[in-house]
């Protein structure tokens, strides 16, 4: 019976840490796809093909807000292998990988401030509120990220 | 056996005189050197952006104005060895200060040094060679406005047989080519204008096509894709093959130059973003033509 604990225990030991690290990549995948989502319809409406709203420019800027404030949570140490695109450069350079998630954060925080709770009043102004936003997300892939 | 061993000698010696003359860099001849005119920088910085210079000669992730100054030291670590993009600022002794036109030209379209030695086609003379020489002239002409940067870069490290930089002429004699590589209309100035652009200054294959045994670009799956050469990841397929840009339009191409956004709005990344930012400096017109001209390629799947 000790020996069957025994072997219980240490394979959850073993294999715990796995499903944990699991999570953390679905995790910061479904943040990074809530990004794409929001330059998406930025873009659509930068574009003109959406016509812009105050409440779906608030969404975006919001929504960019609240992914750069928990992103940078989800690369602990040994996350880098297996179906992830996160590149290693994330864990050997941590000061230039720090360095870009607090480009995404001021940029994001800035954009989320103007216009307060109703978002930005018109395009001209949406468009300077998420335009760096929008900028931090090529200088962070540029060096942390895998192409293709 | 004396008259074995001097055959040998014999044969080595031909071969030898051969090599040699084989490979002999050949840069303009006196009468194109002195059919050359003065340039003109504003048109030349058209041709700085489209060459995205500064991506590998200025600093590594260099942006904006930084990207003028061209001291140099960016390794692109291959299975070749490492080459190292040198100073090319005015700087007249750790720069390229003291060249004149012509042996800027020599440089750009011929793959040869002042010097008389061959350039490692890392260099991508392979494709500048195709520009017209009053483009590369008034490249020169802008490049003339640009900040002296102080220091040399280190020499490229490379390794046996690669080091034998005589050997680059042989390379040359099988693979130099100006001719346009993708056939267009005659009549369609916008595609010519776009593969004028794509196959010479931007040099664009020279990532996103993959390379035969010698190091030359494999034409028959051209920017179909290819492993990125000194780091992980693939560069992508840009035609509109399986893998590729198939469902894209000339405007979504156009607008990803301009803004690295590709129509799903995933965003460049790894050394595109430097090129991306180069190509957010030209015309409109011309990221069009570009895009039109990737657009018309023969569709070919990755190769996976």
């Amino acid at each position: 019976m000790q020996k069957i604990l025994m072997l219980a225990t240490v394979t959850a030991a073993l294999t715990l840490p796995a499903f944990a690290l699991e999570d953390v990549v679905t995790t910061r995948k479904n943040l990074m796809y809530s990004n794409n989502a929001s330059a998406a319809l930025a873009g659509a409406m930068l574009k003109q093909e959406v016509a812009y709203s105050p409440e779906a420019g608030k969404a975006v800027l919001s929504s960019l807000n609240a992914t750069s404030m928990a992103f940078g949570d989800y690369f602990p140490e040994g996350s880098g292998a297996g179906d992830t695109k996160a590149r290693d450069t994330i864990w050997s350079d941590p000061e230039g990988f720090q360095a870009e998630l607090v480009k995404f954060q001021t940029s994001a925080a800035a954009g989320n401030a103007v216009g307060g709770r109703e978002g930005p009043a018109d395009l001209a102004a949406f468009q300077a509120a998420v335009l760096p936003v929008l900028d931090s997300c090529k200088t962070c892939h540029e060096g942390y990220h895998v192409p293709e | 056996m004396r008259r074995f061993l001097g055959a040998l000698a014999g044969i080595a010696l031909f071969g030898g005189i051969a090599f040699f003359l084989l490979t002999m860099p050949r840069g303009l001849s006196s009468r194109e050197i002195a059919a050359l005119s003065e340039g003109d920088a504003a048109r030349g910085e058209t041709w700085f952006w489209a060459g995205g210079c500064g991506s590998c000669h200025a600093a590594d992730r260099a942006k904006g104005e930084d990207k003028l100054t061209l001291g140099g030291g960016h390794v692109l670590a291959t299975e070749f060895g490492d080459f190292v993009a040198p100073n090319i600022s005015m700087h007249p002794e750790d720069g390229i200060g003291a060249w004149s036109t012509a042996d800027f030209v020599n440089a750009m379209k011929k793959g040869v040094s002042p010097d008389g030695r061959h350039y490692y086609p890392a260099f991508p003379y392979a494709s500048f060679t195709r520009m017209e020489t009053s483009d590369v002239v008034d490249l020169w002409a802008f490049m003339r406005t640009l900040p002296e940067v102080e220091g040399r870069a280190p020499e490229s490290d490379l390794a046996f047989p690669f080091d034998i930089r005589r050997g680059v002429g042989l390379w040359k004699l099988a693979f130099l080519d100006d001719d346009p590589v993708v056939e267009v209309p005659f009549d369609d100035p916008v595609l010519r204008r776009g593969r004028y652009i794509a196959e010479g200054a931007g040099h664009c294959a020279e990532c996103h096509t993959p390379r035969g045994l010698g190091g030359q670009l494999d034409t028959l799956r051209w920017m179909a894709g290819a492993p990125v050469a000194d780091g992980p990841g693939n560069v992508p397929n840009i035609t509109t093959g399986e893998g590729g840009i198939g469902g894209w339009s000339v405007a979504d191409f156009a607008y990803y130059l301009e803004t690295g956004f590709t129509p799903s709005f995933d965003t460049v990344g790894g050394s595109m973003v430097s090129v991306q930012d180069n190509m957010a400096m030209l015309e409109p017109a011309d990221r069009e033509a570009i895009a039109a001209y990737f657009l018309a390629l023969p569709a070919l799947a990755s190769a996976r």
